[in-house]
Protein backbone atom coordinates (compact mmCIF):
# COMPACT_ATOMS: atom_id res chain seq x y z
CA UNK A 1 0.00 0.00 0.00
CA UNK A 2 1.28 3.69 -0.51
CA UNK A 3 1.29 5.31 2.81
CA UNK A 4 1.08 8.70 0.96
CA UNK A 5 -0.44 9.59 -2.28
CA UNK A 6 -1.07 12.81 -4.19
CA UNK A 7 -2.58 13.18 -7.89
CA UNK A 8 -1.80 16.27 -9.54
CA UNK A 9 -2.24 17.98 -6.47
CA UNK A 10 -2.23 21.66 -6.99
CA UNK A 11 -1.91 24.43 -4.38
CA UNK A 12 -2.01 28.11 -5.17
CA UNK A 13 -1.90 31.48 -2.39
CA UNK A 14 -4.24 33.63 -4.41
CA UNK A 15 -2.45 33.54 -8.12
CA UNK A 16 1.03 31.95 -6.80
CA UNK A 17 0.81 28.37 -7.70
CA UNK A 18 3.28 26.86 -4.90
CA UNK A 19 2.30 23.62 -5.97
CA UNK A 20 1.67 22.21 -9.27
CA UNK A 21 -0.04 18.88 -10.74
CA UNK A 22 2.17 16.96 -8.41
CA UNK A 23 1.89 13.14 -8.29
CA UNK A 24 3.95 10.65 -5.79
CA UNK A 25 3.48 7.76 -4.11
CA UNK A 26 4.92 6.50 -1.09
CA UNK A 27 5.43 2.91 -0.63
CA UNK A 28 4.94 1.55 3.09
CA UNK A 29 7.75 0.86 4.88
CA UNK A 30 10.17 3.24 3.28
CA UNK A 31 11.82 6.30 4.01
CA UNK A 32 11.15 9.08 1.74
CA UNK A 33 13.29 12.51 1.48
CA UNK A 34 11.38 15.10 -0.21
CA UNK A 35 13.98 17.26 -1.70
CA UNK A 36 14.13 20.60 -3.12
CA UNK A 37 15.53 24.48 -2.43
CA UNK A 38 13.66 27.29 -0.31
CA UNK A 39 10.30 27.82 -1.83
CA UNK A 40 10.15 24.68 -3.60
CA UNK A 41 7.05 23.91 -2.10
CA UNK A 42 7.99 20.92 0.38
CA UNK A 43 6.75 22.64 3.28
CA UNK A 44 2.80 23.49 1.01
CA UNK A 45 2.54 19.86 0.26
CA UNK A 46 3.26 18.37 3.48
CA UNK A 47 0.60 20.69 4.86
CA UNK A 48 -1.62 19.74 2.60
CA UNK A 49 -0.85 16.14 3.34
CA UNK A 50 -1.48 16.87 7.04
CA UNK A 51 -5.19 18.53 6.31
CA UNK A 52 -3.22 22.04 7.50
CA UNK A 53 -4.29 23.61 4.13
CA UNK A 54 -6.71 21.88 1.72
CA UNK A 55 -5.29 21.40 -1.90
CA UNK A 56 -6.72 24.02 -4.95
CA UNK A 57 -7.15 20.97 -6.98
CA UNK A 58 -6.35 17.30 -7.39
CA UNK A 59 -6.14 15.30 -4.44
CA UNK A 60 -4.14 13.75 -1.63
CA UNK A 61 -4.39 10.68 0.51
CA UNK A 62 -2.55 9.63 3.39
CA UNK A 63 -2.99 6.40 5.24
CA UNK A 64 -5.45 5.77 2.17
CA UNK A 65 -7.99 8.52 3.26
CA UNK A 66 -8.45 11.89 1.54
CA UNK A 67 -6.38 14.16 3.44
CA UNK A 68 -9.30 16.94 3.99
CA UNK A 69 -10.89 13.67 5.79
CA UNK A 70 -8.26 12.52 8.24
CA UNK A 71 -9.79 11.66 11.68
CA UNK A 72 -8.80 10.54 14.65
CA UNK A 73 -8.16 7.41 13.70
CA UNK A 74 -5.81 8.43 10.85
CA UNK A 75 -3.91 11.10 13.54
CA UNK A 76 -3.05 8.47 15.97
CA UNK A 77 -0.73 6.93 13.40
CA UNK A 78 0.72 9.83 12.36
CA UNK A 79 3.68 12.01 13.92
CA UNK A 80 4.70 15.25 13.09
CA UNK A 81 7.15 17.20 13.99
CA UNK A 82 8.18 20.36 11.68
CA UNK A 83 10.93 23.16 12.17
CA UNK A 84 8.17 25.72 13.47
CA UNK A 85 7.10 23.75 15.63
CA UNK A 86 4.85 25.71 18.40
CA UNK A 87 4.59 23.63 21.69
CA UNK A 88 3.36 25.89 24.60
CA UNK A 89 5.78 27.71 25.81
CA UNK A 90 4.82 27.63 29.69
CA UNK A 91 4.78 23.96 30.05
CA UNK A 92 7.41 22.02 31.38
CA UNK A 93 8.87 19.10 29.36
CA UNK A 94 7.14 16.41 31.76
CA UNK A 95 3.76 18.20 31.73
CA UNK A 96 4.11 18.29 27.41
CA UNK A 97 4.45 14.50 27.85
CA UNK A 98 2.09 13.96 30.43
CA UNK A 99 -0.77 16.00 28.41
CA UNK A 100 -0.09 14.42 25.22
CA UNK A 101 0.22 11.07 26.86
CA UNK A 102 -3.09 10.05 27.38
CA UNK A 103 -4.59 10.54 23.88
CA UNK A 104 -2.79 7.56 22.06
CA UNK A 105 -3.36 4.27 23.26
CA UNK A 106 0.07 3.14 21.60
CA UNK A 107 1.78 5.17 23.80
CA UNK A 108 4.91 3.16 24.71
CA UNK A 109 5.99 4.75 28.71
CA UNK A 110 9.14 2.45 28.45
CA UNK A 111 10.00 4.16 25.13
CA UNK A 112 9.29 7.22 26.53
CA UNK A 113 11.71 7.04 29.39
CA UNK A 114 14.56 5.78 26.87
CA UNK A 115 14.37 8.72 24.56
CA UNK A 116 14.01 11.46 27.78
CA UNK A 117 17.71 9.69 28.20
CA UNK A 118 18.73 9.49 25.03
CA UNK A 119 17.30 12.96 24.40
CA UNK A 120 18.71 14.33 27.61
CA UNK A 121 15.84 16.30 27.93
CA UNK A 122 15.83 18.09 31.60
CA UNK A 123 11.88 17.16 32.36
CA UNK A 124 11.34 20.00 34.78
CA UNK A 125 12.19 22.72 32.48
CA UNK A 126 9.72 25.03 30.88
CA UNK A 127 9.83 24.35 27.15
CA UNK A 128 10.22 28.24 26.89
CA UNK A 129 13.58 28.01 28.40
CA UNK A 130 14.54 25.11 25.70
CA UNK A 131 17.30 25.84 23.65
CA UNK A 132 16.12 24.79 19.45
CA UNK A 133 17.70 21.87 19.59
CA UNK A 134 16.00 20.61 22.99
CA UNK A 135 12.74 21.91 21.82
CA UNK A 136 13.09 20.05 18.52
CA UNK A 137 13.73 16.90 20.36
CA UNK A 138 11.12 17.33 22.78
CA UNK A 139 8.67 17.65 19.36
CA UNK A 140 10.48 14.62 18.32
CA UNK A 141 9.90 12.58 21.45
CA UNK A 142 6.18 13.56 21.40
CA UNK A 143 5.46 12.44 17.95
CA UNK A 144 7.61 8.59 18.73
CA UNK A 145 7.03 7.63 21.96
CA UNK A 146 3.04 6.17 20.43
CA UNK A 147 5.13 4.74 17.79
CA UNK A 148 3.18 6.07 14.73
CA UNK A 149 2.75 4.41 11.22
CA UNK A 150 3.85 7.58 9.43
CA UNK A 151 6.01 10.00 10.93
CA UNK A 152 6.10 13.36 8.92
CA UNK A 153 9.08 15.32 9.11
CA UNK A 154 9.04 19.10 7.76
CA UNK A 155 13.10 20.47 7.28
CA UNK A 156 13.97 18.55 10.76
CA UNK A 157 17.17 19.93 11.05
CA UNK A 158 17.06 23.41 10.48
CA UNK A 159 18.83 25.15 12.95
CA UNK A 160 20.34 22.02 14.73
CA UNK A 161 24.15 21.54 15.81
CA UNK A 162 25.65 18.62 14.32
CA UNK A 163 25.70 16.62 17.53
CA UNK A 164 21.59 17.01 18.18
CA UNK A 165 21.37 15.90 14.27
CA UNK A 166 22.85 12.61 14.93
CA UNK A 167 20.72 12.62 17.98
CA UNK A 168 18.03 13.19 16.32
CA UNK A 169 18.76 10.86 13.36
CA UNK A 170 19.15 8.06 16.28
CA UNK A 171 16.05 8.99 17.78
CA UNK A 172 14.14 8.22 14.83
CA UNK A 173 15.78 5.33 13.64
CA UNK A 174 15.58 3.99 17.53
CA UNK A 175 11.49 3.30 17.28
CA UNK A 176 11.63 2.04 13.60
CA UNK A 177 10.05 -1.87 13.22
CA UNK A 178 11.65 -3.53 9.36
CA UNK A 179 8.14 -3.24 7.49
CA UNK A 180 5.87 -1.47 9.77
CA UNK A 181 6.82 2.12 9.59
CA UNK A 182 6.75 4.81 7.12
CA UNK A 183 9.23 8.51 7.18
CA UNK A 184 8.17 10.96 5.00
CA UNK A 185 11.00 13.66 5.77
CA UNK A 186 11.53 17.05 3.60
CA UNK A 187 14.94 18.45 3.23
CA UNK A 188 17.49 20.55 2.22
CA UNK A 189 20.27 18.48 4.27
CA UNK A 190 20.67 16.36 2.05
CA UNK A 191 23.75 14.68 3.46
CA UNK A 192 22.17 13.97 7.32
CA UNK A 193 19.04 12.36 4.98
CA UNK A 194 20.96 10.38 2.21
CA UNK A 195 21.90 7.57 4.42
CA UNK A 196 18.85 7.29 5.91
CA UNK A 197 16.29 7.57 3.07
CA UNK A 198 15.57 4.52 0.25
CA UNK A 199 13.44 6.49 -1.99
CA UNK A 200 13.94 10.68 -3.21
CA UNK A 201 12.13 13.07 -4.55
CA UNK A 202 13.00 16.03 -5.89
CA UNK A 203 10.88 19.20 -6.02
CA UNK A 204 11.77 22.20 -7.88
CA UNK A 205 9.37 25.61 -8.46
CA UNK A 206 6.21 23.26 -6.87
CA UNK A 207 7.27 20.87 -9.68
CA UNK A 208 8.58 17.13 -8.64
CA UNK A 209 11.08 16.70 -11.30
CA UNK A 210 11.88 13.28 -10.28
CA UNK A 211 11.26 10.22 -7.64
CA UNK A 212 13.58 7.34 -7.81
CA UNK A 213 14.99 4.96 -5.83
CA UNK A 214 18.69 6.74 -3.91
CA UNK A 215 20.00 3.34 -5.14
CA UNK A 216 18.94 3.38 -8.36
CA UNK A 217 19.72 7.64 -8.84
CA UNK A 218 23.29 6.37 -7.60
CA UNK A 219 23.60 3.50 -9.76
CA UNK A 220 23.34 5.73 -12.87
CA UNK A 221 24.93 9.31 -12.02
CA UNK A 222 28.73 9.61 -12.19
CA UNK A 223 31.02 12.60 -12.37
CA UNK A 224 32.86 11.64 -15.29
CA UNK A 225 36.43 13.32 -15.92
CA UNK A 226 38.40 13.00 -18.71
CA UNK A 227 41.83 13.87 -19.96
CA UNK A 228 42.76 14.05 -22.82
CA UNK A 229 46.01 14.50 -24.91
CA UNK A 230 45.44 17.49 -26.97
CA UNK A 231 42.71 20.58 -26.06
CA UNK A 232 39.31 19.85 -26.63
CA UNK A 233 37.48 21.48 -29.70
CA UNK A 234 34.66 23.41 -27.67
CA UNK A 235 31.74 22.20 -30.66
CA UNK A 236 32.16 19.02 -29.60
CA UNK A 237 28.49 17.46 -29.84
CA UNK A 238 27.70 15.47 -26.85
CA UNK A 239 24.76 13.63 -25.76
CA UNK A 240 21.68 14.87 -23.72
CA UNK A 241 21.94 12.48 -21.01
CA UNK A 242 25.23 14.56 -20.19
CA UNK A 243 24.60 17.41 -17.86
CA UNK A 244 26.83 20.39 -16.65
CA UNK A 245 29.67 19.61 -19.42
CA UNK A 246 32.54 21.53 -19.07
CA UNK A 247 35.88 21.73 -21.00
CA UNK A 248 39.08 24.07 -20.30
CA UNK A 249 42.72 22.89 -22.45
CA UNK A 250 42.73 19.36 -22.52
CA UNK A 251 40.54 18.38 -19.24
CA UNK A 252 36.68 17.99 -19.59
CA UNK A 253 33.81 17.06 -17.34
CA UNK A 254 30.23 16.06 -17.33
CA UNK A 255 27.24 14.69 -15.24
CA UNK A 256 26.62 11.06 -16.73
CA UNK A 257 22.87 10.43 -15.71
CA UNK A 258 22.62 7.66 -17.73
CA UNK A 259 25.89 5.41 -16.94
CA UNK A 260 26.64 2.14 -18.19
CA UNK A 261 29.84 0.26 -17.19
CA UNK A 262 31.84 0.61 -20.51
CA UNK A 263 28.69 2.46 -22.43
CA UNK A 264 29.91 5.97 -20.67
CA UNK A 265 33.74 5.57 -21.86
CA UNK A 266 32.90 3.57 -24.93
CA UNK A 267 31.17 7.37 -25.98
CA UNK A 268 34.25 9.37 -24.28
CA UNK A 269 36.38 7.46 -26.94
CA UNK A 270 34.19 8.26 -29.87
CA UNK A 271 35.09 11.58 -29.30
CA UNK A 272 38.76 11.62 -27.59
CA UNK A 273 40.16 8.36 -28.58
CA UNK A 274 43.38 8.85 -26.90
CA UNK A 275 41.44 10.42 -23.50
CA UNK A 276 41.79 8.49 -19.78
CA UNK A 277 38.69 8.31 -18.53
CA UNK A 278 37.59 8.22 -14.93
CA UNK A 279 33.95 7.82 -13.44
CA UNK A 280 33.29 8.79 -9.63
CA UNK A 281 30.15 7.78 -7.76
CA UNK A 282 28.23 10.86 -6.42
CA UNK A 283 26.27 11.35 -3.24
CA UNK A 284 23.17 12.52 -3.28
CA UNK A 285 24.04 15.76 -2.72
CA UNK A 286 26.22 16.31 -5.37
CA UNK A 287 23.35 15.29 -7.55
CA UNK A 288 20.69 17.16 -6.51
CA UNK A 289 23.42 20.03 -7.11
CA UNK A 290 23.98 18.73 -10.36
CA UNK A 291 20.58 18.48 -11.31
CA UNK A 292 19.73 22.19 -9.85
CA UNK A 293 22.71 23.47 -12.25
CA UNK A 294 21.27 22.27 -15.25
CA UNK A 295 18.14 22.96 -14.86
CA UNK A 296 18.99 26.88 -14.70
CA UNK A 297 18.19 28.91 -18.33
CA UNK A 298 21.86 29.39 -18.97
CA UNK A 299 23.18 26.01 -19.40
CA UNK A 300 22.28 23.55 -21.97
CA UNK A 301 19.11 22.31 -22.59
CA UNK A 302 19.71 19.31 -20.87
CA UNK A 303 16.85 16.85 -20.24
CA UNK A 304 16.11 16.94 -16.75
CA UNK A 305 16.17 12.61 -16.60
CA UNK B 1 30.62 0.77 18.71
CA UNK B 2 30.92 -2.21 15.71
CA UNK B 3 33.39 -5.06 15.79
CA UNK B 4 34.57 -3.99 12.33
CA UNK B 5 36.39 -0.80 10.15
CA UNK B 6 34.01 0.75 7.58
CA UNK B 7 34.14 4.31 6.56
CA UNK B 8 30.88 4.96 4.83
CA UNK B 9 31.26 7.01 1.75
CA UNK B 10 28.34 8.39 0.16
CA UNK B 11 27.65 7.78 -3.75
CA UNK B 12 28.33 4.14 -3.36
CA UNK B 13 25.83 1.60 -2.66
CA UNK B 14 25.97 1.34 1.14
CA UNK B 15 24.91 -2.35 1.07
CA UNK B 16 28.06 -2.99 -0.82
CA UNK B 17 30.57 -1.04 1.05
CA UNK B 18 29.27 -2.83 4.49
CA UNK B 19 29.61 -5.96 3.06
CA UNK B 20 33.03 -5.58 1.60
CA UNK B 21 34.22 -3.94 4.67
CA UNK B 22 32.90 -6.88 6.70
CA UNK B 23 34.00 -9.48 4.59
CA UNK B 24 37.25 -7.90 4.87
CA UNK B 25 37.43 -7.55 8.21
CA UNK B 26 36.61 -11.92 8.19
CA UNK B 27 39.76 -12.40 6.24
CA UNK B 28 42.14 -10.49 7.80
CA UNK B 29 41.40 -11.92 11.13
CA UNK B 30 39.52 -8.72 12.73
CA UNK B 31 35.92 -10.58 13.29
CA UNK B 32 36.29 -13.93 14.42
CA UNK B 33 34.55 -17.36 13.85
CA UNK B 34 31.80 -17.68 16.45
CA UNK B 35 31.82 -14.22 17.41
CA UNK B 36 28.48 -12.34 17.48
CA UNK B 37 27.40 -9.85 14.67
CA UNK B 38 25.11 -6.93 15.21
CA UNK B 39 21.73 -7.18 15.07
CA UNK B 40 20.20 -4.80 12.59
CA UNK B 41 18.93 -2.52 14.89
CA UNK B 42 22.57 -2.23 16.31
CA UNK B 43 23.92 -1.97 13.23
CA UNK B 44 21.74 0.65 11.84
CA UNK B 45 22.19 2.70 15.17
CA UNK B 46 25.77 2.72 14.60
CA UNK B 47 26.05 3.04 10.69
CA UNK B 48 22.73 5.70 11.09
CA UNK B 49 21.28 3.68 7.97
CA UNK B 50 18.05 2.96 6.86
CA UNK B 51 17.15 -0.44 9.52
CA UNK B 52 16.02 -1.94 5.75
CA UNK B 53 19.61 -1.71 4.66
CA UNK B 54 20.83 -2.40 7.39
CA UNK B 55 18.43 -5.87 6.97
CA UNK B 56 19.81 -6.13 3.45
CA UNK B 57 23.51 -6.47 4.62
CA UNK B 58 22.69 -9.03 6.78
CA UNK B 59 20.74 -10.68 4.30
CA UNK B 60 23.30 -10.52 2.43
CA UNK B 61 26.10 -11.51 4.53
CA UNK B 62 24.36 -14.62 5.56
CA UNK B 63 23.30 -15.52 1.75
CA UNK B 64 27.31 -15.25 1.50
CA UNK B 65 28.22 -17.48 4.04
CA UNK B 66 29.81 -14.95 5.92
CA UNK B 67 27.04 -14.94 8.67
CA UNK B 68 25.03 -17.55 10.19
CA UNK B 69 21.85 -17.31 12.02
CA UNK B 70 21.15 -18.89 15.08
CA UNK B 71 17.99 -18.92 16.74
CA UNK B 72 17.63 -16.80 19.81
CA UNK B 73 21.63 -15.61 19.41
CA UNK B 74 21.27 -13.55 16.15
CA UNK B 75 23.77 -13.82 13.60
CA UNK B 76 27.23 -14.87 14.50
CA UNK B 77 30.42 -15.11 12.33
CA UNK B 78 30.58 -18.44 9.77
CA UNK B 79 33.37 -20.25 10.94
CA UNK B 80 36.14 -20.27 8.35
CA UNK B 81 40.31 -20.03 7.92
CA UNK B 82 41.56 -16.82 8.12
CA UNK B 83 42.11 -15.38 4.57
CA UNK B 84 45.89 -16.61 3.02
CA UNK B 85 47.82 -13.64 1.80
CA UNK B 86 46.64 -13.27 -1.39
CA UNK B 87 43.19 -12.77 -0.49
CA UNK B 88 44.00 -10.39 1.99
CA UNK B 89 46.03 -8.78 -0.84
CA UNK B 90 42.99 -8.72 -3.22
CA UNK B 91 41.09 -6.74 -0.88
CA UNK B 92 43.05 -4.05 -1.42
CA UNK B 93 42.54 -3.97 -5.23
CA UNK B 94 40.14 -0.74 -4.93
CA UNK B 95 42.89 1.14 -3.19
CA UNK B 96 45.48 -0.08 -5.96
CA UNK B 97 43.61 0.75 -8.70
CA UNK B 98 42.83 4.53 -7.62
CA UNK B 99 46.74 4.87 -7.06
CA UNK B 100 47.83 3.65 -10.47
CA UNK B 101 44.74 5.59 -12.00
CA UNK B 102 46.21 8.76 -9.88
CA UNK B 103 49.89 7.97 -11.01
CA UNK B 104 49.18 7.74 -14.86
CA UNK B 105 47.28 11.35 -14.58
CA UNK B 106 50.50 12.91 -13.58
CA UNK B 107 52.29 11.04 -15.91
CA UNK B 108 54.25 8.53 -13.28
CA UNK B 109 55.99 5.37 -14.58
CA UNK B 110 54.68 1.79 -12.90
CA UNK B 111 58.74 2.43 -11.27
CA UNK B 112 58.53 6.18 -9.78
CA UNK B 113 55.20 4.25 -8.10
CA UNK B 114 57.00 1.16 -6.70
CA UNK B 115 59.94 3.36 -5.21
CA UNK B 116 57.24 6.32 -3.39
CA UNK B 117 55.57 2.79 -2.20
CA UNK B 118 58.97 1.67 -0.75
CA UNK B 119 59.21 5.15 0.78
CA UNK B 120 56.37 5.49 2.64
CA UNK B 121 56.57 1.65 3.77
CA UNK B 122 59.42 2.67 5.31
CA UNK B 123 58.68 5.17 6.85
CA UNK B 124 55.57 3.72 8.54
CA UNK B 125 58.00 1.12 10.21
CA UNK B 126 58.69 -2.40 8.69
CA UNK B 127 60.15 -4.03 6.14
Amino acid sequence: MNVIETQKLVRKYGRMEAVHDLTLSVPAGSVFALLGPNGAGKTTTIKVLMNLLSPTAGEARVLGVDSRKLGVKERLQIGYVSENQQLPPWMTVRQLLDYCRPWYPTWDRDLEKKLLVRFELPEERKIKQLSRGMAMKVALLSSLAYRPKLLVLDEPFSGLDPLVRDEFIQGVLEVSEIGDWTVFISSHDINEVEMLCDWTGILTGGRLQLTERVESLQARFRRVEVVNDTAVVSSVVVPAHWLCYEQSGTILRFIETNFVAGKTEALCRERFPSAAVTAHSMSLREIFVALMRAERPQSREGALL
Amino acid sequence: MLPFFVELKPGLPLTEQVVFAVKKAVVGGQLKAGETFPSVRVLSLELKINPNTAHKIIATLVTEGVLVTTPGVGSIVAARAVGDKRERAEFLGADLERLVVEAKKMGLTLDDVQSGLAKHWRKLGGE
